[in-house]
């Protein structure tokens, strides 16, 4: 039985949770130091988060659901 | 109690001040209704007064106390009611007489302790008796006795009483607050109509605020709660013509926010949701009204709450900071809500975008004639004033939901945003890796993806008139976002502020192509204009932005590893060349190495994570569609260390792909290229490249290992056809001669895909290796396959039967491949069939594969054509490059054009611009000798060698054009040693000291000549059209073009090359150009058609055409080249062959 469809909402919320993993691993170090700035008070950490995920907008609907599907697990190659 | 003044002995006022002492009042429990008679009877002895009401006080305390067991006490009340009830034909009753009497007795005393226990009662009582209906009629008679004359001024006294009075004041606006709200606000009308004594000093006790260290106990709220509470109350009752005169009152609305910042949680709370439903939502209420609450300092106060800190909301329940978001996001974006007003987007305040100028004068001066077009660069008048004093008070960098307020405000009303940045200048962008620089970049991102109004103006049509360029530009790339800033932060060596810097001009490229189109809109009544204003636009962007190589080093300097900045630095570079192609052509990127690397990675397969696979995937085909654009893209060619060419190596990502990712635009863009090289037939209903993939895909799943040796095979085969195509057309004739079957005879290179013809040339190399049986088993194994899948595809089963007949002598179990024959009947399994469509087209680029006959050409109308082909001169005189060119260093020189522009100076008409562009030319070949810059030799060797030519000729008359476009192109050439022109041009030039004035150069050594850098032939012919456009202007150039050489004309040797069947579209387009420029010459189109037939050229290439928007090209510049010819001439020149009437 093919796997249930997701719906728009679960494909964004799940591209949001991918592409703040990536964004996490790919600047860690940077996010350290902008961590252990000065002006790192009140909301800052949650407008770091939400600088971070707003790029998920640079990605079509479609094109999020392309990578969010892309789940499968490689070939296999028996 | 008044002030006392303590005196000494000498009679002298005491330096101390005297300690005022509340003395507190005696009291007593009440039993009986005559008893509470007798205790608020009128008693001259302040005591006994005191001790009445006290008494009272705590009777009523009582009975509104949570305490339910009353006894007596409602009876009491009822029956002490009743007994003072006045007469019902009293024509002014006055309701609890003694207790009245006591209130203005204590008045005239200065009693301050009765004058603050009266109106204590009485809000108790009211309180009290606005609870059940029976006791309505009293509550509102005590509310009428209230307002009668005498109780009016002994309600003004109290109000006004002294600031430090806060025990009279406070109690009196208690009791006022509940006379409002009495039965539904019956008297609130009446109360209002008294406002001279009601509303006495409420500005002034709003400002009475809670002091001390401790937060204000809400049991005893301060003066200045109470007035909020009484004002809410009233403007909760109040009608609206009441409401609108209340708020008209500046000093009450400037009070009531003043202190806001100080209140406690809960009249914060009631204030803003007072306002909001008595207010702002309030339909009836004149939008006047509405605007003079929320002026800019109101906004600004309540923005304050953004920072409240003396609340602790418990879980679930909404913060003051939120409840204060909510009402600012509905004040300010809310049409309804009085402040925002309909702009015009980005046409400013005060200009007419459809003020009558005629077609003809724009036409002729441009968007110069246009008085507001460049008016608004330091400026900009703007409707929704409220709102932008109230902007720049918020931060929205530190405070996401501050920064949700801005954007929405920007939304509602898109014309401040220009205004925003332009008076908010201290806005920096400077790269910092801090907490507010990462805010900062967040909200321009936010700002630069806001929607472009409709039709910029909000309104359903287009204005006649473009919008100020500087407003458009200022929303797409926001002033802060300047390419110093923007260059800084692209090369930053933190890749996070790199990608966040990538990110914004990512969005501000998408939203700049979105106002292009916008320009571009084919209703707009003067398109001119707009094609200007489109071009302005452009030219400013550019002067904001970073230029395409900083944004390729930063792409470059992004590690291997980081695919989600990859993507994002691919997908610039992708749109750079989308939105902006001229200027990203000119940055020379060679895409190849980048496609290298990404191929390597999704090769590899070391992507953990199918979700990473396909994000890589994304910077793939973002290359891919770069590689598009690049003339120079050598698909077939292996890098050095590389086995396998680009497009073998996209075939391979296509069968090795994990499950489940999407590969659509990838073969898309394999197959784009296949059918362009010629690998598969261009006809209707074939699948492309898919039989190919499907063979492939076959294998790989039955045999894993057998695909890795087909590869090397596949990749040579494919390589030598896309290098010598013809080869194999004829390879593929001499098959046909040979063969004895019928159903073979009369077959066409479009009944088989070609790639074939060239494995089967092939594979008796293969055999021939030594230790080759792997291969030979794997190809054993996929080549009838292969067949098969191309039968199934629609290719010629005959001649593929012949084909697999030729091949099996070198394949394993040949004996067993004979008997079958080509497998018939395969059903695609991994590769979903096609629409006709998407295999014909690659993304962006029409190359349709039908048969003219069966669809009709379109016409094209001549603005169309002119979009289309019409190039903007590029030797267009520009005389202050004599000056500016002396302050550039020679990297500015050589790179930013400048050097262009001074050689485009020698086809001046004016003899002493040319003797002095001549001057200056060799002044510029010496700075550049003498500089550091690497290509010194080379641009300085060409520099002089024009000025040789040009010499002493140019004080006769303006330097042939294509002299000097050949110049300008060549500098490009020179500061490039990689350019595959690199070789030829500079041979062309170590040839002599001069050049012939009269011959244009390298044309015949690129038309004709060997390419020296293999498989760039078209990158050369490309290349070389550029110029000879560049170099086509007048008369004497077309002489040029048509003057008598060993090899033909120029033009005709041109023509000749253009009916090549493997030129693509976009350089048959560039000698469509040529010609449509030679028809912009006076007698070009005469001497076009009577010295070149190009009539007949054109009709000849029109009817080959096989894509019907291709055809309506030749068809509309063959209608301008008769249209703008000496048609009495040509007619008489062809016999009346060519009279027009064909169209």
């Amino acid at each position: 039985m093919p796997p249930p469809q997701l719906s728009d909402q679960q494909v964004a919320a799940e591209f949001t949770s991918y592409y703040l993993q990536r964004a996490t691993k790919e600047f860690a170090e940077d996010l350290d130091k902008v961590r252990s700035a000065d002006d790192f008070k009140n909301d800052a950490l949650q407008i770091l988060v939400s600088a971070l995920q707003q790029g998920t907008a640079m990605f079509f609907p479609e094109e999020q659901r392309r990578i969010v599907t892309a789940a499968a697990g490689p070939v296999d190659k028996s | 109690m008044a002030h006392r003044f303590a005196r000494g002995p000498d009679g002298r006022a005491s330096q101390k001040r005297q300690k005022v002492v509340h003395e507190a009042p005696t009291s007593e429990e009440v039993h009986a209704s005559r008893q509470l008679q007798q205790l608020l009877s009128f008693s001259q002895d302040p005591i006994r007064a005191r001790h009445g009401l006290q008494s009272f006080k705590l009777f009523l305390d009582q009975l509104l106390g949570p305490d339910g067991n009353n006894g007596d006490r409602p009876r009491i009340l009822k029956d002490y009611l009743q007994s003072t009830t006045p007469a019902a034909d009293d024509e002014s009753p006055v309701y609890l007489p003694d207790v009245m009497q006591t209130w203005s007795y204590g008045a005239q005393t200065n009693n301050e302790n009765i004058m603050s226990a009266v109106p204590v009662v009485l809000a108790l009582l009211l309180k009290l008796l606005s609870q059940s209906l029976e006791s309505v009629p009293f509550g509102l008679g005590i509310c009428r006795t209230l307002l009668q004359k005498r109780q009016q001024e002994l309600v003004a006294r109290n109000l006004s009483a002294d600031k430090g009075k806060s025990f009279i004041i406070s109690p009196t606006l208690r009791m006022l607050t509940e006379a409002a709200s009495f039965d539904g606000g019956a008297i609130a009308k009446p109360l209002f109509r008294a406002r001279a004594s009601m509303l006495k000093s409420l500005a002034r006790n709003m400002g009475i605020v809670h002091r001390g260290d401790e937060a204000e106990d809400t049991k005893r709220p301060s003066a200045r709660s109470n007035a909020i509470l009484f004002l809410l109350s009233a403007l909760k009752y109040l009608h609206p013509e009441a409401k609108n005169e209340l708020l008209s009152q500046r000093d009450i609305v400037a009070a009531l926010t003043r202190d806001v910042k100080q209140d406690p949680p809960y009249l914060v709370k009631e204030l803003l949701e007072g306002l909001r439903a008595h207010v702002l939502l309030d339909d009836k209420l004149p939008r006047d009204a509405k605007a003079s609450l929320l002026n800019a300092s109101t906004l600004t106060r309540l923005s304050a709450l953004y920072q409240y800190r003396l609340d602790t909301p418990a879980e679930g329940e909404t913060s003051i900071a939120d409840i204060a978001h909510e009402f600012l996001m509905a004040a300010c974006t809310s049409p309804g809500c009085g402040l925002l007003r309909q702009d015009a987007g980005f046409y400013p305040r005060e200009l007419d975008p459809n003020a009558p100028i005629p077609t003809a004068v724009l036409d002729e001066w441009g968007l110069e004639v246009i008085v507001w077009m460049n008016k608004f660069k330091t400026e900009i008048p703007v409707r929704n004033y409220a709102l932008s004093n109230f902007l720049p008070n918020l931060r929205p960098w530190s405070s996401l939901k501050q920064s949700e307020l801005v954007i929405s405000i920007f939304k509602a009303a898109p014309e401040l945003v220009a205004h925003y940045f332009l008076n908010n200048k201290s806005f920096t962008f400077e790269p910092k890796l801090s907490a507010t620089w990462t805010g900062y970049a967040a909200f321009l991102f936010h700002t630069v993806t806001l929607p472009i109004p409709d039709h910029f103006c909000r309104g359903p049509d287009f204005p006649a008139l473009p919008p100020p360029t500087s407003i458009v530009v200022d929303n797409i790339l926001p002033p802060p976002l300047n390419q110093k800033a923007l260059s800084r932060s692209l090369a930053n060596k933190s890749n996070m502020i790199s990608f966040f810097a990538t990110r914004i001009l990512v969005v501000a490229l998408e939203k700049l192509d979105a106002a292009l189109t916008m320009h571009r809109d084919p209703s707009h009544a003067h398109k001119t204009a707009w094609a200007e204003a489109a071009r302005r636009l452009v030219d400013e962007f550019r002067q904001r932005s970073p230029g395409v190589t900083e944004m390729i080093n930063a792409y470059r300097s992004v590690p291997e590893g980081d695919i989600l900045h990859r993507e994002a630095a691919s997908r610039l570079l992708r749109l750079c060349y989308e939105v902006l192609p001229q200027h990203a052509l000119l940055a020379k990127f060679d895409v190849s190495p980048f496609l290298e690397t990404s191929l390597t990675r999704l090769s590899r397969q070391d992507l953990e994570d199918p979700k990473d696979f396909a994000l890589s995937l994304k910077e793939l085909e973002n290359l891919l569609s770069i590689a598009g654009y690049s003339p120079g893209m050598r698909w077939f060619a292996a890098p050095e260390g590389v086995s396998l060419s680009p497009f073998t190596r996209l075939l391979k990502v296509c069968i090795d792909a994990p499950r489940g990712v999407s590969l659509g635009t990838i073969r898309e863009v394999v197959n784009f290229v296949a059918v362009e090289e010629g690998l598969v037939p261009r006809v209707d209903g074939h699948p492309g490249l898919l039989a190919l993939l499907e063979a492939s895909q076959v294998l790989r799943q039955s045999y894993p290992d057998s695909i890795t040796h087909v590869w090397p095979f596949l990749d040579n085969c494919l390589s030598r056809y896309a290098n010598s195509p013809v080869k194999y057309v004829e390879k593929f004739y001499d098959l046909i001669d040979e063969a004895t079957e019928p159903a073979v005879q009369g077959l066409t290179s479009a009944d088989v895909s070609l790639a074939t013809i060239a494995m089967l040339e092939q594979l008796p190399f293969a055999a021939a290796k030594e230790g080759s049986q792997h291969v030979l088993r794997a190809l054993g194994r996929f080549l009838p396959s292969f067949l098969g899948y191309s039968a199934a595809a629609g290719e010629s089963k005959a001649l593929l039967d012949l084909i697999l007949s030729k091949m099996v002598p070198h394949l394993p179990d040949s004996k067993r491949k004979v008997k079958a024959g080509v497998l018939k009947g395969l059903q695609f399994q991994h590769n979903p069939w096609p629409s006709a469509k998407a295999t014909e087209t690659g993304k962006a680029k029409g190359t349709g594969a039908s048969r003219k006959e069966e669809l009709p050409t379109p016409a094209m109308d001549p603005e169309t054509l002119e979009d289309m082909l019409h190039v903007p001169d590029g030797l267009e005189a520009d005389n202050s490059a004599l000056v500016r060119w002396s302050s550039k260093s020679v990297d500015e020189l050589v790179d930013e054009g400048y050097l262009k522009s001074l050689v485009a100076l020698l086809v001046s008409e004016h003899a002493s611009i040319r003797k002095e562009a001549l001057v200056n030319i060799r002044k510029a070949a010496a700075k550049i000798k003498e500089s550091e810059y690497e290509e010194r030799d080379q641009v300085w060797l060409l520099l002089m060698e024009l000025a040789e030519t040009a010499g002493d000729k140019i004080n006769d008359g303006p330097l042939a054009s294509p002299i000097a476009a050949f110049a300008c192109h060549a500098i490009d050439v020179q500061r490039d040693p990689l350019s595959c022109l690199y070789p030829k041009v500079n041979t062309f030039l170590v040839r002599g000291p001069s050049w012939s004035p009269d011959r244009i150069p390298l044309v015949d050594d690129i038309l004709e000549g060997d390419p020296i850098v293999p498989n760039t032939y078209y990158t050369q012919t490309s290349w070389l059209l550029g110029y000879l456009i560049d170099g086509l202007r007048t008369k004497h150039d077309l002489e040029l073009f048509h003057k008598r050489r060993a090899m033909g004309p120029i033009l005709e040797h041109v023509l000749v090359s253009a009916t090549n069947p493997y030129l693509r579209w976009p350089l048959k387009l560039q000698v469509l150009r040529l010609l449509y420029r030679a028809t912009c010459i006076e007698g070009g189109s005469t001497t076009l058609t009577t010295r070149f037939g190009i009539m007949s050229w054109l009709e000849a290439t029109q009817a080959g055409c096989t894509d019907a928007s291709e055809a309506a090209v030749y068809e509309a510049l063959r209608k301008r080249v008769w249209e703008t010819s000496d048609q009495d001439r040509v007619r008489a020149w062809s016999r009346g062959g060519l009279d027009g009437l064909s169209w």
